[in-house]
C-alpha cells in the first residue's frame, strides 16, 4: 500500500484514511444511500411496514469503502466460515444415507399409493437398494456401500432425512436449494453470507463457487449469483484448474507494463480525487485496485497444489481413479485451502449440467443408476471424506460448517425402463458437519420407503434457515430492500431445525 | 369503466337478515367459542394473518387469504368452516391445541346459515379504502408565475428550507459530458468538446440548449433510454431456466424500443402499443408481456400438477413486469394472500392475470402495418416463390420444399375423406402435420378442433400414452409429440391414417419434428433435424378406395433426371430462408392462446381454485373494465390499457416521470422506482413529483405534447439543478450526504454500458449500426448445457452494447461484474458496487487490452506520431480534455518508457473515465 501513499497527494492521503474519511463523509451515495433514507423516514425498527415477521430487519452495515470488511454476526456462533458441498442431478437417498429395508422386502412389487406418472413419466416397480447397507462406526449409522469413505466418517456427521422441496425440475430445485426460490435472479446463499458477514480475509474473493471440472451446474450462475445484492456479493468461480477470468496479467505485458499502469493510475487518480474531497466512492474504487493487485498473487498461492505432501494427495485420491476424480480430489484441496485462508463461503459442486447425457455429467440417473450412480460416487466419495477428514484433522471443523447437499432425492420404484430411478420432490437427505452441529445424529424420517418425508419434515427453507442461524444469522431478520420488498433468504418461510443443533 | 371514485372509500355493505327464528343464540353459544378458540391471535391485538373474530364486519371481510371467514346462510362457503374442519396442518384452526368439538362446528354452521347474526352489528360497515399517498389523484401544485424552470423552484425551495447551499454552474466541459453520457449514454467527442466550449463563452444559454437539442434529436438517445427500460422489465434474449435456450428474434422488440424514444412516441401510445399492440400494427410490442423468464414446457416435466404450476408461474412474470415497470405496484405480492402493505386483494391479482390470460411465452408472426417493411419485403418474395411453383407445375404436379421449421409437399387437389401417410424410416417423430386445400388456402384440416381424428397401430403408441399421436393434430409445436420406431413383430414402419369430418379437398401437407424451436430458438446443435425422412401420401376418396397422391421417393428421384426441377425448388427453398430472414416471421414476443376461464388461486396454488373473477384492475384504482371472461384477450389488454393511460389513474404518470427523473438525476424523486406503495420509500419532494406528473400527461407549456419522454427529459436537464457542479461541500455533506436534495449534482459511476461504448468511441472503433440482430459473445449449444463466452472483444463486437446478446444469468467475463443485471429479477434500479473483480476486468480482459492498442493507435494517428501530443491526444479522447502539466509529465515519462497503449490502459482504467462528472 506504500508505494501508493506515496503517490497520492495528501489531501488523496488522508481521504484513503477509512476513519477520516467516514468522519468527514457520514454517508456515502453508495449502498447505504437507501438505508439511510429509509432509516430517515422512519422504516428502520419494529414497525417497519416491509417486515412479515414483526422482526425488524437487519441490513449490515456497509462499510462505504469497503463492502468487504468483517461484519459481527447476528449472535455468537462457532461457525465463522462455511463448506458447502453440492451435488447436482439429485442423489438417490435409498441407495446412500436412508436405510429402508422395506425396499427389499416389496422389491418387485408395483407400488401402493404411489403415483403412475412422475416427472419423466410413468412408473415401474418398487427396487432394493442398488448397494448393500451396513453398520457405521460407533453410532451404527446404516450407510451404503456406494459411499464407504463417507460412511466411514458417519460418527462425525448429522444427517438430515426429512427434506422436501417444491419441484421436481432439476434447475428449480438447484435454484431452491442455492437461492431459497424456484425462480432466477434471487442472491445464492453464499451472497447473503458474504453480504452479513464480510470477509475474513480480504486478499481473497469472499465467497468462492468451485464448478466441478465437467463445468458449472443446470443453474449455472444462479447458483452462486448475487442476484439483486450488489454485485461485490456474487461468487467467484473459479477450480484448481481455471483461475478467474482476468485474473492474470495479459501475455502482451510485462510485469514493468502492469507496474506502470498502476503507478499511473494511482497518480492520475490521486489527482483526481483532490478535487472531490469527501468522495467515498472515488476512494474505494481505488482500493479495490490495490485489492485486485493482491489477489494476482493470492489466488494463484491459494490454487498451487503442487506443494501439498504426497500423503495429503494419496488421500485425496489424487493418484487413482479417473481423471475426473483426481480433477474434482483436486479441487477439494483448493477447499481446503481458501479455508484455510479464511474465505467466508466455499461452494464445491460435485457434478455439471446434463449435456453429456444421463448420469454422465452429474447423479441425475434415470437409467442404469447401478452403473451411473457407481460412477459419479467413484468420482465423490473418496476426495469428499478425505476433505473433511484432512478439516478434522487440522481443526478446521471447529469453525466451518460443512453441508453436504442435493435438490431432491430418487424414487423408491424404478421407471418404466426398469433400470433408473425417477426424481423424487418429497423426500431427500443432504447432511451436516463441523461447527455447531450433533455428531453422529440422524433427524427425520422418510416413510418405511422413502418416498415422503413423514417425522420432522422439513422443508428447504428449513434447511437454510438453519445453516444461516449456525453461522450466527437470523434467517427473518438478514434482508436486503429490493422492489417493494425486504427480501430474505427464505423469503417469508423457514424454522430453524433445533434438533442438530449441538 | 369509471375512474369516478379514485382512491375514496367503498364500502362493503352488509344486509341485514330479518328477525328469522334463530335457534343459536349469539351470546351463548358463539361469542365463547371466539373467545376461547381464536381471539388470543385473531383479535385486536394480534390479528395475525390480517384477520379478526372481534367484530361481525371483519368476519365478512376475513384475512389475508382474501376468503371470506363468514358468509351468511352460506356455511359451506365459509372460510372459517373450512379451516376449522382442515387437517392440514397448514391451514387447519386453531394451530395448537385440539381441534373444534363436533357439536361446536354444528353451532358454528348453524350460526352461519341462520345469517350469522350479532346483536348490534349487523348494520355495520366497513370501511376500506387508502390514505396512502400514492393512490391519491395527482395534485398540480401552483407554481410562481416567474420560474423559469419550474424544477428549480421546488428544488431551491428545499434546500432553503434545509439551510444547504446550492453548488454553482458546474463548467462547461463537465456539463457537456454530463449531458452527453446522460442523454446519450456515450461521452462527446473533442471536436464537439471544442465546438461547444467555444460557443458558451459568447452564449452559454444559447450553446447549451442547441447541445441538448442535438442529443435529445441524436440516435443513440433511443439506444441510451431503452436500455432503462429493458432493464426494469428483465428484459433478455434467453428463457433462462435450465436449457435457457435462445429466444428467436426477441430483439424486434428491443429495437421496436429504441425506435419509440427515437420517435418520441408518446408515453400513453408507448403503454397501449405494450399491452394490446397487436391490434395496432405493433405487435412486436407485446414482446414486453413476455420480457421475464420463464421454464419451458419440456423441462417442467410430465406431472399435471407440475405443468398448472408452470403456467401460474408464467403469469406472475408478466404480473411482475407491468406491476413493476407501468404500475409501480409489487403486484405479484398479493398472488398468495391480500397484499400486506397495500391495497391489493389476492381478487385483484387474480382479476388482473385475466387480463393476460391469452398470452403466453412463445413466437408468433407479429401483427405489422400494412406499410411496414417487413411486410413490403415479404410481397416480393412471395410472388417469386408463387412464379417458381407454376414453373414446377408445368413438369410435375408433385413435389417437397424444405421450409426449414417444417416440410412441405405440393400435389394436385382433390377430394377426400382420409389420408393416410406410410413412412419409409423405422424411426419417426412428428410434433404436428398440417394439411390444407387449394394453395390460396390457409385453414388446417388436419386440425382436430375441425372435428379430425388421426389413428396409428398400437404398437406405435410407444411407452403407453407418452406419446399419444393425437399431439400430431393438437395444434401444438414443441417438444410434446408423437413418435414411434419400426415394429419388429408386425415388421412394419410406423403410419398415420387421417379422417375428415367430411369431404374435403386437400393439395398439400406440412410435417415437422420440432417447430417451436425452429420459431422459437436459434443457435442450436442439430436445430433444425427432421426425424422423418422418406413417405407415401394416400388419399381415401370419397367412394372409399385409396389412391396414392404422393412419393417422397419418387419426387427425389424425379429431381435427380431433371436437373431443372431440383434447381428450382432449391430457388423456392432459398426464398424461404430469406423470407424468414427478412419478412415478417415468428419472433419471440409472445403467443396467443385461447383465454380460460381465471379463478382466485387459494393461497397461490393452482390445485386450489376458488371463485371466478372478471378480467379487472386494482379495484382501490377504479379497475372495472366493463369486459367479462367472455371477451376476447386482445379487448381485455386493450381496455386494461386505457385504464392504465387515463388522466385519472393516478400511478402511471407518476411511476413514469418518476423514473425519467432517476435516469437524469440518478435516483428518483421516489428512490423505489418500481414501488410506490407503503413499502417504497415516499418521495423526497412530494409536490415536485405531482408538478412533474402533471406537467407530463397534461402540459401546461402551451406548445406541449401530452406524455411526451423527451420534452420531460429536456425540462430536467435545462434546469439549474441538473446543471449545478457536483463539487463536495461540508455544508451539504453533512446534511444530506446522498445529495438526494440535489444541492450538487450526485456523482456516479456510470453504468457497464457507458464504459464499454465509451472505450470503443475513444479508440475510435465503435460501429454505429443500429439495430437487427445482436451481435454475439456465446457459442452455438447443446440444448441442455450451459453458454459459452467465445469472443467477447473482436471487431463483430464492436457494436453499443445494448446490441450484445442478453442471456440471462450467463456473465459476459467482463461487465457482469458491473452490476449489469442478469435479467433474473424486476431492476428498477441497479446497485452500484466496487470490487476487484471490476478492477481485473478492466485491467487484463481482452476487449481492454486490445482497445487500448486501437487507442494508443488512433492518439498516435491523429498527432503526427510526436509522442507528447499523441498523450494529449489520448486525454483528449478519454476525458474531452488536455491533460494538467503535472499528467502530462508523468503520462509522458510513462509512454517513453512503456510504450503509448500502456498510457491508455490506465486512462480506460481511471476514476475520471468511470464517473459522470
Amino acid at each position: 500500500m506504500n508505494n501508493h501513499e506515496e503517490k497520492i497527494s495528501s489531501i488523496g492521503r488522508s481521504l484513503l484514511n477509512r476513519r477520516g474519511f467516514m468522519k468527514n463523509a457520514g454517508f456515502s451515495t453508495g449502498a447505504l444511500g437507501l438505508a439511510q433514507l429509509l432509516s430517515k423516514d422512519g422504516l428502520f425498527g419494529s414497525d417497519d411496514p416491509t417486515s412479515f415477521t414483526g422482526k425488524s430487519p437487519i441490513r449490515p452495515n456497509l462499510d462505504p469503502d469497503n463492502p468487504y470488511t468483517t461484519r459481527d454476526p447476528h449472535f455468537e456462533t462457532e461457525a465463522k466460515q462455511v463448506l458447502i458441498i453440492f451435488c447436482p442431478g439429485a442423489v438417490s437417498h435409498v441407495d446412500t444415507f436412508d436405510y429402508k429395508p422395506d425396499l427389499t422386502k416389496y422389491h418387485g412389487q408395483k407400488p401402493p399409493g404411489m403415483p403412475a406418472v412422475t416427472f419423466e413419466g410413468p412408473s415401474g416397480n418398487i427396487a432394493k437398494p442398488f448397494w448393500d447397507f451396513k453398520p457405521r462406526g460407533k453410532s451404527g449409522k446404516m450407510v451404503s456401500e456406494l459411499v464407504p469413505n463417507l460412511g466411514a466418517l458417519a460418527d462425525d456427521f448429522c444427517f438430515v432425512h426429512s427434506l422436501h422441496t417444491q419441484t421436481s425440475a432439476h434447475p428449480q430445485g438447484e435454484n431452491f436449494l442455492n437461492t431459497g426460490f424456484t425462480m432466477e435472479g434471487f442472491p445464492s446463499f453464499g451472497s447473503w453470507a458474504t453480504y452479513a458477514l464480510g470477509s475474513e480475509n480480504e486478499e481473497l474473493p469472499a465467497f468462492v463457487a468451485i464448478n466441478d471440472p465437467r463445468g458449472p451446474a443446470r443453474s449455472g450462475k444462479n447458483n452462486f449469483g448475487n442476484g439483486f445484492l450488489p454485485a461485490a456479493f456474487q461468487g467467484t468461480d473459479f477450480n484448481a484448474k481455471n483461475p478467474p477470468a482476468n485474473l492474470a496479467r495479459p501475455a502482451s505485458y510485462t510485469s514493468a507494463d502492469d507496474r506502470s499502469t498502476v503507478s499511473l493510475l494511482q497518480r492520475l487518480n490521486g489527482f483526481h480525487l483532490e478535487k472531490y474531497p469527501g468522495d467515498a466512492d472515488l476512494a474505494a474504487r481505488i482500493a479495490s485496485y490495490e485489492l485486485a493487485g493482491k489477489m494476482q498473487t493470492s489466488i494463484p498461492d491459494v490454487m498451487d497444489i503442487s506443494k501439498e505432501p504426497a500423503s495429503i494427495k494419496k488421500e485425496y485420491g489424487l493418484e487413482s481413479g479417473t481423471d475426473l476424480k483426481k480433477e474434482y480430489a483436486k479441487n477439494c484441496i483448493l477447499a481446503r485451502r481458501l479455508l484455510e485462508k479464511g474465505v467466508r463461503v466455499v461452494q464445491l459442486f460435485n457434478g455439471s449440467d446434463p449435456s453429456g447425457g444421463n448420469g454422465i455429467t452429474n447423479w441425475d440417473s434415470h437409467s442404469n443408476i447401478d452403473k451411473t450412480h457407481a460412477m459419479q460416487a467413484e468420482i465423490m466419495d473418496q476426495p469428499t471424506a478425505a476433505l473433511i477428514s484432512d478439516m478434522k484433522r487440522r481443526g478446521l471443523l471447529k469453525n466451518t460448517l460443512v453441508v453436504w447437499c442435493t435438490e431432491f432425492g430418487r424414487m423408491p420404484f424404478l421407471q418404466g425402463n426398469g433400470t433408473g430411478r425417477d426424481h423424487n420432490p418429497d423426500a431427500f437427505t443432504c447432511f451436516f458437519a463441523g461447527a455447531g452441529v450433533k455428531k453422529g445424529y440422524s433427524y427425520g424420517e422418510s416413510d418405511n420407503f422413502g418416498f415422503k418425508s413423514v417425522k420432522g419434515k422439513s422443508s428447504v427453507y428449513d434447511f437454510n434457515a438453519t445453516i444461516l442461524h449456525l453461522m450466527g444469522l437470523d434467517h427473518e431478520r438478514l434482508s436486503y430492500y429490493h422492489n417493494g420488498l425486504e427480501r430474505r433468504l427464505t423469503n417469508v418461510h423457514g424454522h430453524v431445525i433445533k434438533q442438530v443443533l449441538a | 369503466m369509471s375512474f369516478k371514485n379514485f382512491a375514496t372509500v367503498f364500502s362493503l355493505i352488509v344486509f341485514s337478515q330479518g328477525f328469522s327464528f334463530a335457534k343459536v343464540k349469539f351470546e351463548d353459544d358463539i361469542l365463547p367459542l371466539l373467545e376461547d378458540y381464536c381471539i388470543d391471535c385473531h383479535g385486536p391485538d394480534k390479528s395475525k394473518s390480517g384477520f379478526r373474530v372481534d367484530r361481525r364486519v371483519h368476519l365478512l371481510k376475513g384475512g389475508d387469504s382474501g376468503l371470506s371467514a363468514v358468509i351468511p346462510a352460506k356455511p359451506d362457503k365459509s372460510y372459517m368452516i373450512e379451516v376449522i374442519n382442515s387437517d392440514d396442518p397448514e391451514i387447519g384452526m386453531p394451530p395448537k391445541g385440539g381441534k373444534l368439538f363436533d357439536d361446536e362446528v354444528e353451532l358454528l354452521e348453524q350460526w352461519i346459515a341462520e345469517g350469522a347474526m350479532w346483536p348490534g352489528q349487523m348494520e355495520d360497515k366497513i370501511e376500506e379504502g387508502t390514505d396512502h399517498w400514492a393512490f391519491q389523484s395527482v395534485d398540480r401544485p401552483t407554481i410562481p408565475k416567474k420560474s423559469k424552470n419550474p424544477i428549480d423552484y421546488f428544488i431551491n425551495r428545499r434546500l432553503k428550507e434545509e439551510g444547504i447551499p446550492a453548488n454553482k454552474k458546474t463548467d462547461p466541459l463537465s456539463l457537456i459530458r454530463r449531458a452527453y453520457v446522460v442523454l446519450t449514454g456515450l461521452p462527446p467527442q473533442p471536436s464537439r468538446v471544442a465546438d461547444f466550449l467555444c460557443d458558451y463563452t459568447k452564449n452559454p444559454e444559447q450553446a447549451y440548449t442547441i447541445l441538448v437539442d442535438e442529443l435529445l434529436a441524436s440516435t443513440h438517445f433511443g439506444e441510451r433510454w431503452a436500455q432503462h427500460w429493458l432493464d426494469v422489465i428483465r428484459w433478455a434474449e434467453t428463457n433462462g431456466s435450465e436449457s435457457n435456450l435462445y429466444r428467436k428474434l426477441a430483439w424486434v422488440y428491443r429495437d421496436y424500443v429504441i425506435r419509440v424514444f427515437n420517435q418520441d412516441i408518446p408515453y400513453d401510445e408507448f403503454v397501449r402499443q405494450q399491452l394490446a399492440g397487436d391490434g395496432m400494427g405493433t405487435g412486436e410490442a407485446l414482446g414486453f408481456l413476455v420480457a421475464g423468464p420463464h421454464v419451458p414446457a419440456a423441462t417442467v416435466g410430465q406431472e399435471p400438477s407440475a405443468i398448472r404450476q408452470a403456467r401460474a408461474d408464467r403469469m406472475d412474470e408478466i404480473m411482475q413486469t407491468v406491476g413493476a415497470s407501468m404500475l409501480g405496484v409489487t403486484m405479484s405480492c398479493a398472488r398468495c394472500h391480500n397484499h400486506k402493505f397495500d391495497p391489493i386483494s389476492i381478487q385483484d391479482y387474480y382479476s388482473m392475470t385475466a387480463v393476460f390470460q391469452d398470452i403466453e411465452f412463445g413466437s408468433r408472426f407479429p401483427e405489422f402495418s400494412k406499410e411496414h417493411p417487413r411486410k413490403t419485403k415479404a410481397n416480393e418474395f412471395w410472388q417469386d416463390i408463387a412464379k417458381n411453383r407454376n414453373k414446377i407445375r408445368k413438369k410435375t404436379t408433385t413435389w417437397e420444399e424444405d421450409w426449414g421449421g417444417y416440410k412441405e409437399v405440393h400435389w394436385k387437389p382433390i377430394e377426400v375423406v382420409g389420408l393416410r401417410l406410410n413412412f419409409w424410416s423405422g424411426y419417426v417423430g412428428l410434433d404436428e402435420v398440417e394439411i390444407f386445400g387449394l394453395p390460396t388456402e390457409n385453414i388446417n384440416l388436419a386440425i382436430a378442433s375441425n372435428g379430425t381424428k388421426v389413428k396409428t397401430d398400437l404398437v406405435f403408441a410407444q411407452q403407453g400414452d407418452r406419446f399419444p399421436v393425437t399431439r400430431v393434430i393438437d395444434g401444438k409445436y414443441g417438444t410434446q409429440r408423437w413418435q414411434a420406431s419400426y415394429n419388429k413383430e408386425k415388421k412394419q414402419n410406423p403410419w398415420l391414417e387421417f379422417t375428415f369430418e367430411r369431404p374435403v379437398k386437400v393439395g398439400r401437407l406440412r410435417m415437422s419434428s420440432n417447430r417451436e424451436y425452429y420459431y422459437e430458438t436459434d443457435y442450436l446443435e442439430q436445430k433444425n433435424k427432421f426425424n422423418f425422412d422418406k413417405f407415401l401420401v394416400n388419399v381415401k376418396l370419397v367412394d372409399g378406395t385409396w389412391q396414392e397422391i404422393a412419393s417422397i421417393q419418387d419426387i427425389r428421384d424425379l429431381m435427380k433426371r431433371e436437373k431443372t426441377i431440383g434447381d428450382v425448388i432449391g430457388e423456392i427453398n432459398h426464398l424461404a430462408y430469406k423470407l424468414s430472414e427478412e419478412g415478417p416471421r415468428p419472433s419471440f414476443v409472445g403467443s396467443f392462446i385461447k383465454p380460460k376461464v381465471t379463478r382466485v388461486l387459494h393461497r397461490g396454488s393452482p390445485e386450489n381454485p376458488r371463485d371466478i373473477v372478471p378480467p379487472a384492475a386494482p379495484k382501490i384504482l377504479s379497475g372495472e373494465l366493463g369486459v367479462d371472461n367472455k371477451a376476447s384477450g386482445r379487448a381485455r389488454r386493450a381496455e386494461f390499457a386505457e385504464w392504465m393511460v387515463d388522466a385519472k389513474n393516478p400511478l402511471t404518470a407518476r411511476v413514469m416521470a418518476n423514473r425519467i427523473w432517476q435516469h437524469v438525476f440518478g435516483a428518483g424523486l421516489v428512490v423505489t422506482g418500481g414501488d410506490f406503495g407503503r413499502a417504497g420509500a415516499p418521495p423526497s419532494h412530494p409536490e415536485l413529483l405531482d408538478w412533474i406528473a402533471a406537467e407530463f400527461s397534461n402540459p401546461s407549456r402551451p406548445e406541449g405534447t401530452p406524455w411526451s419522454m423527451k420534452e420531460l427529459i429536456r425540462i430536467f436537464v435545462t434546469s439549474d439543478a441538473f446543471t449545478r457542479s457536483n463539487q463536495p461541500s461540508d455544508e451539504g455533506l453533512q446534511k444530506d450526504a446522498t445529495s438526494s436534495l440535489l444541492w450538487r449534482f450526485p456523482p456516479r459511476r456510470v453504468e457497464a454500458e457507458v464504459i464499454r461504448d465509451g472505450i470503443l468511441l475513444a479508440s475510435g472503433k465503435l460501429n454505429r449500426k443500429m439495430g437487427g440482430r445482436s451481435y454475439r459473445i456465446h457459442n452455438v449449444k447443446k440444448t441442455y448445457a450451459q453458454w459459452e463466452v467465445l469472443n467477447n472483444f473482436g471487431p463483430e463486437t464492436w457494436r453499443r452494447m445494448i446490441y450484445q446478446e442478453r442471456m440471462r444469468r450467463v456473465d459476459d467475463q467482463i461487465f457482469t461484474a458491473f452490476d449489469f443485471p442478469d435479467c433474473g429479477q424486476v431492476r428498477a434500479k441497479r446497485p452500484v458496487s466496487t470490487t476487484p473483480l471490476q478492477a481485473l476486468n478492466l485491467m487484463n480482459s481482452a476487449f481492454v487490452v486490445d482497445q487500448a492498442k486501437h487507442l494508443a493507435k488512433r492518439a498516435t494517428d491523429e498527432s503526427n506520431t510526436n509522442l507528447k501530443a499523441s498523450v494529449i491526444r489520448a486525454f483528449e479522447l478519454i476525458f474531452s480534455r488536455k491533460p494538467m502539466n503535472e499528467e502530462l509529465k508523468v503520462s509522458l515519462q510513462i509512454a517513453k518508457d512503456r510504450g503509448l497503449e500502456i498510457v491508455c490502459r490506465a486512462l480506460i482504467n481511471s476514476n475520471e473515465f468511470a464517473f459522470l462528472p
